[in-house]
């Protein structure tokens, strides 16, 4: 079994990598794929100005998109009209301000991933960081960065991140930098229960004989770290980051849902706050924000468990 | 060992951890700035004589480390100062904290006597349309925003159908109980608020139940056990429903912590009277007093959560007293 | 008492539907036990012994289901009983020992509460007096303090103290016939030899027939009455301990006894049957063992021979048995 582990290449003529088995179970799996499908969408949604279904730009053509900020008439010409429901002039109808609701779900978009993207690169890389300084060193280090962890996961954060926007949003409601200080905190505390899983596998990788033929042969820490040990727990790390993406966005709807998001940013929980007291009028400028949350979330995990039983090494032929 | 004995242990070892945890929150809540500026800042009646005034008498002109042993022997005491605007700590929180207590445990309770019979059920017929679609609705669940459920139910059950209240926790007037019951009307108000508390919890559960099991009746004692002839039932409850339960039991643990987190959340959409919506009216106002007592009190209700899962963990699984 | 034989098993096919195909497991098993005989099953690992075990017993863990076939236990037919009859034979006359003591018992329960629940599951009797049966239980599978062992958890016990719970577990409610999946694999080699004496004390004491499963033949030799040779979910042959090790009559038999290693043979190298071990979804044409036979013809290609009776109680699967004059590397 451990020697399997030992190469990622393939040689010539001689099996397959672990990564494309795990690509051709992952294939396997049709609700993962699905998951992956979303992402997919999602992702080209956001890059390319809500591509499928953008046919024009800045006009007043069907999934058109309004710049930010613009209500009609004062940009764009057009009418100004509030709480319209869906109509072809706004696909998913308006809010109570007047904003294209469609519009800003496209917005909403790119600061999800944003948000997902930043807060779990930031989040992993410290859990990346204790988890194998923990799990390898052990020892007194071992103890000292798993009590703090589990300080820090007992914290109910959600509580403190209001809190820290709370203070921010009234001493300088004008800063721009407002959704990457929701990222920064959310990242600083979801590292947790990331590190404690990082730390199990690497527990369970340096049991194996390779490790310890390395170590015997001479090999520093750090060589032993990054080229043997990183490697092998990348499985995990890539299925941690999928679902703390889906995680991190889904704490920012809620932050932003209770009226505490980031000046001057636009993400769907926004919407769906300003929208949530028009609910009876205006029951799509909640709805669809909604929607489209569920379906981004949905893609992540879906992607992030279908990961998991591919890369699963219990399961390597 | 016995069971009683791994209590203690984990019990003496929560006591540094919550240290840290109120060291925590309370160099966080400092490091926000002066309290006082921070809470008058915007108000422009109030000079700056005033304001030193102010500090001294909340003891705000002490070396920080007083502030902070201050701060923690009167934790201990239970005092837990005044609000800056609705009096008494004590006795606002002591009001709240049970319309919170009673959402989340009823929820978590009905959440799990659903989730686990569902998760066998998927488990036993595996492979089947039942369980197939168990399975998917379960993972469409786990990505469906709990406040977004809250509300749509709000809308649905409440403005649209007329079935249950929008909101609250008890009805303004003791006329509108229905068959004139108190206790009818409290059920009343608490069944749309618990049944999204469960719902949000369901998902994850049914799942984590259903693969628990799965692996748990793939091992050989399990074959065993048929093989002397025990009942079906025996061998699912008995046996392989006690080892899957192990998994299961951390995870909730684990949960009910962020589940716990989330009150805000859930109390405010329900415009429940708990102390997580307390907690947004209070961080809005930035009531320092108030914001401290409830996240110390959440975090311990965690903790208490935490070596209850322990216990539980430890009664259920013989080889884990061992460590 | 039943006139023998106690077990006759005929024409098993017991099939596993899975996503990669059809598993024919066991495609055509014919064995019979006679009371108080230890017939042994030998063959190497998927060759279908612990299937066949598993159909006796109607345990074949999904997605297998017996296909086809006649199981009959003390003139019973087994496949026509109803799940609730199958109950009242398991663990009360036929008794399964399955193959790792370590995940037998269920680790989280005491072994005195799972030695009690099977007796009064099957006897009716109070909770007390199972307790104390149990106790008597542990003490004749050779367990010292059995009033302690009782109460104690699987983990903390060693594996062949484990094995002969397994074993005590087995023989609680008196069966007629024990099907024993390689009870010793598990264990240390010392420890191997004291449950296989055991078992054959216990055997013999309570005249109580045992099918044992195993892939060491040097067990088969040990401790068998008679023994069934499987490959690749069939059989090939069957006979008395003595006529199958001194005058095998199947290739297989004969490639098995010269691949067991022996002091005498040191100088020469270990012979090794070519090949590998058939694909059971796709198995080969016509006879099963004919890619690694040395003796294939064409009709072993063509035809899949029938499993004959040539006499004195021994059965051929070969089309070639007549013929063959093969030697055994074993012969004393």
């Amino acid at each position: 079994m451990t020697t399997a582990l030992a190469s990622k290449k393939s040689e010539p003529g001689r099996g397959v990598s672990q990564w494309a088995l795990a690509w051709r179970r992952l294939k396997k799996n049709k609700v993962a794929i699905a998951g992956l499908g979303v992402v997919g969408l999602f992702a080209l949604f956001a890059a390319f100005d809500g591509w499928p279904f953008v046919l024009t730009r800045n006009d007043h053509g069907l999934f058109a998109i309004y710049p930010p900020e613009c209500i009609p008439p004062a940009c764009a010409g057009g009418t100004l009209s509030t709480n319209a429901p869906p109509s072809l002039s706004h696909p998913f109808g308006t809010d109570s301000y007047g904003y294209d609701v469609y519009s800003e779900i496209v917005y909403g978009t790119r600061a999800a991933f944003v948000i997902g993207l930043g807060a779990t690169g930031f989040a992993l890389a410290i859990a990346v960081f204790i988890g194998l300084a923990a799990g390898y060193f052990g020892g007194w280090l071992d103890n000292l960065l798993m009590r703090l962890t589990e300080v820090f996961l007992v914290i109910p954060f959600f509580l403190l991140l209001l809190v820290f926007l709370q203070i921010i949003i009234k001493f300088s409601p004008s800063a721009t930098g407002g959704l990457w200080l929701v990222v920064f905190i959310i990242g600083a505390f979801s590292w947790p229960g990331a590190a404690r899983i990082i730390r199990g596998e690497v527990l369970r990788v340096r049991e194996f004989e390779y490790i310890a033929a390395s170590r015997q042969i001479g090999a520093s820490a750090s060589r032993i770290l990054f080229r043997h040990l990183f490697p092998n727990v990348l499985h995990i790390i890539i299925v941690l980051a999928t679902l703390q993406i889906a995680a991190s966005v889904l704490t920012e709807a809620a932050v932003s849902f209770l009226g505490f998001g980031a000046p001057n940013s636009y993400t769907w929980g926004q919407l769906m706050n300003i929208a949530a007291s028009y609910i009876n009028q205006a029951w799509w400028a909640i709805t669809f924000p909604a929607v489209f949350l569920t379906l981004f979330v949905m893609g992540f995990n879906l992607l992030g468990n279908g990961l998991r039983d591919a890369l699963d090494p219990r399961l390597r032929e | 060992m016995s069971v009683l004995k791994y209590v203690l242990r984990r019990s003496l070892y929560l006591i540094p951890v919550f240290f840290g945890i109120t060291l925590l929150v309370f160099t966080i809540e400092r490091l926000a700035g002066d309290p006082v500026q921070l809470y008058t800042a915007l108000n422009p009646h109030i000079n700056e004589a005033q304001r030193q005034a102010l500090r001294q008498y909340l003891g705000l002109d002490q070396p920080i480390q007083n502030q902070y042993f201050t701060w923690l022997s009167e934790l201990f005491t239970l005092n837990l100062g005044y609000s800056y605007s609705s009096g008494l700590v004590s006795t606002l929180i002591a009001e709240k904290v049970w319309a919170t207590l009673e959402l989340q445990l009823i929820g978590l309770a009905l959440s799990l006597l659903i989730a686990i019979p569902i998760g066998i059920l998927s488990a036993r017929k595996r492979y089947s349309l039942l369980d197939v679609t168990i399975t998917n609705s379960s993972l469409i669940g786990t990505s469906i925003p709990v406040f977004f459920l809250g509300v749509a139910f709000i809308l649905i059950f409440g403005y649209y159908l007329h079935w249950f209240p929008s909101g609250g926790f008890q009805s303004t007037l003791p006329s509108q109980y229905p068959y004139g019951s108190l206790v009818l009307d409290l059920l009343w108000h608490l069944t749309l608020p618990s049944a999204v508390y469960a719902l949000a919890l369901l998902a994850p559960v049914v799942l984590l139940v259903r693969s628990s099991m799965l692996e748990v009746l793939r091992q050989d004692f399990i074959l065993a056990a048929r093989a002397s002839g025990l009942s079906e039932r025996t061998v699912i409850y008995k046996h392989a429903l006690r080892n899957a339960l192990i998994p299961i039991v951390t995870y909730v643990g684990l949960y009910f912590g962020g589940l716990l987190a989330g009150a805000p959340v859930t109390e405010t959409v329900f415009n429940w009277p708990g102390i997580g919506a307390q907690f947004v009216v209070s961080t809005t106002q930035l009531d320092f007093p108030v914001i401290q007592a409830i996240v110390v009190l959440i975090t311990l209700m965690t903790l208490i959560a935490n070596l209850i899962t322990d216990v539980t963990y430890a009664y259920i699984d013989p080889r884990i007293r061992l460590e | 008492m039943y006139s023998d034989p106690i077990l006759r098993v005929e024409g098993l096919r017991t099939h596993f539907y899975t996503f990669a195909g059809v598993v024919k497991a066991v495609d055509g098993v014919g064995l019979y036990v006679n009371s108080g005989e230890t017939l042994g099953l030998v063959g190497e690992s998927g060759s279908g012994k612990t299937v066949t075990a598993q159909s006796i017993m109607r345990i074949v863990p999904t997605p297998g289901k017996i296909v086809e076939g006649t199981i009959e236990f003390k003139g019973k037919d087994l496949l026509g009983l109803t799940e609730a009859e199958m109950r009242q034979i398991r663990g009360k006359e036929i008794a399964y020992v399955p193959q790792d003591p370590t995940t037998t018992l269920d680790p989280v329960y005491t072994v005195g509460d799972q030695l009690t629940e099977v007796i009064m599951k099957h006897q009716h009797v109070s909770k007390r007096y199972a307790l104390n049966k149990a106790t008597e239980l542990l003490r004749s599978v050779e367990i010292a303090d059995p009033q302690i062992r009782i109460n104690q958890y699987p983990h903390e016990l060693s594996g062949g103290t484990k094995q002969r719970v397994a074993i005590a577990r087995a023989l609680s409610c008196e069966p007629s016939l024990i099907l024993a999946d390689e009870p010793t694999t598990a264990l240390d080699v010392t420890i191997q030899a004291q449950i296989l004496d055991l078992l054959k004390a216990l055997k013999e004491k309570f005249n109580i027939a045992m099918v044992l499963i195993t892939h060491d033949m040097g067990i088969v030799a040990d401790t068998c009455d008679r023994v069934t040779v499987f490959y690749a979910g069939q059989v090939c042959e069957t006979g008395t301990a003595e006529q199958v090790f001194e005058k095998p009559k199947h290739p297989y038999t004969e490639a098995l006894l010269s691949s067991v290693p022996s002091l005498a043979l040191r100088k020469q190298k270990l012979s090794v049957i070519p090949g590998n071990v058939p694909n059971l979804i796709q198995p080969p044409s016509g006879c099963r063992f004919h890619p690694r036979c040395s003796y294939a013809k064409q009709i072993c290609v063509d035809k899949d021979p029938e499993l004959e009776s040539i006499g004195d109680g021994r059965f051929v699967h070969c089309h070639r048995w007549k013929e063959l004059e093969l030697k055994s590397a074993v012969a004393s």
